[in-house]
């Protein structure tokens, strides 16, 4: 991938060229670039040094009616949203939020301790903290020596 | 005037403000979705607000101009490094002309999980009165 075009002569320019080139195709993207559909909820996710914290906007759910699940590397989110009950004949001048039942899984980036997650849900803000496993930590595997023509 | 009787709350949305007045960098400003609808108490507008509180929204009705602000307070450690972002923290703004019968004075609103509700009772409509005409 060349990203500039200079004239012949500019033999420096090439070499600078060539540089950006390995650095461009050095680079990987620890989240895919192509974005797919909007999801509900929005979630953000951060890290901690002991932990991976998730965020997601989730105004008007009960705390009660929100449900969360995590096993196997995979958290996921149910809850539901009620209609407002008291609308006249169930007619909006205005209808823009919306309701219902929703569900969204996740993959937990890394092994973290499912046991000890807890979540808070405070002003429409759900925040789950994903404490980090022990052994995520770089493990070094001792390689030993065995016989070539051995079992398979 | 049966126009503005029929949507008795007309939206209008206002340019954000440029510059803060405590000097904070800018903040991104957005338009909250809204639910209006008529219930028997009235008018009721409910907005989606995730991360205000009660201490950081302003309500406020000038002449006939209803304007709600809530400031987002960011629940994310600073030392944290974003992996994957779907949403943007920011402040909350959006303005609305009421229309004469709403009965400002008993407006009322409360903010539960994010979400506000204001209940805009209808002023009592004056009964028709008879006017006699008098032959001199």
């Amino acid at each position: 991938m060349a990203i500039f075009r200079w004239g012949d002569s500019w033999e420096t320019f090439r070499d600078l060229e060539r540089q950006v080139d390995r650095l461009l195709n050095g680079l990987t993207f620890p989240i895919p670039l192509i974005r797919v559909e909007r999801q509900y909820p929005p979630i953000n996710l951060y890290e901690l040094p002991e932990e991976y914290l998730l965020t997601s906007e989730l105004p008007g759910i009960e705390p009660a009616e929100l449900d969360l699940t995590v096993a196997n590397g995979i958290l996921t989110l149910r809850g539901k949203r009620a209609a407002p009950t008291n609308a006249i004949d169930d007619q909006f001048r205005r209808h823009e939020r919306i309701w219902g039942a929703w569900e969204r899984s996740i993959a937990v980036p890394e092994r973290i301790r499912e046991d000890e997650v807890r979540a808070d849900f405070q002003n429409g803000i759900l925040k789950v903290h994903l404490p980090k496993a022990p052994e995520t930590r770089p493990r070094q595997i001792q390689v030993i020596a065995g016989n070539v023509e051995g079992e398979m | 005037m049966a126009e503005e009787t029929q949507t008795a709350v007309n939206s209008e949305i206002e340019s954000p403000p440029n510059e803060r007045p405590d000097g904070a960098k800018e903040r991104v400003i957005f338009t909250p979705p809204v639910d209006i609808y008529d219930s028997p108490e009235g008018l009721v507008l409910l907005a989606d607000l995730p991360g205000v509180s009660t201490g950081s929204m302003e309500l406020q009705i000038q002449d006939n101009k209803l304007t709600l602000l809530g400031r987002c307070q960011s629940v994310i450690p600073p030392e944290a490094r974003l992996l994957h972002k779907e949403y943007d923290e920011g402040d909350f703004l959006r303005s609305f002309i009421l229309s004469e019968d709403v009965d400002h004075e008993r407006i009322t609103a409360r903010l539960n999980n994010g979400v506000l509700e204001v209940v805009l009772p209808r002023a009592p409509r004056a009964a028709p009165r008879k006017i006699e005409v008098k032959s001199e």
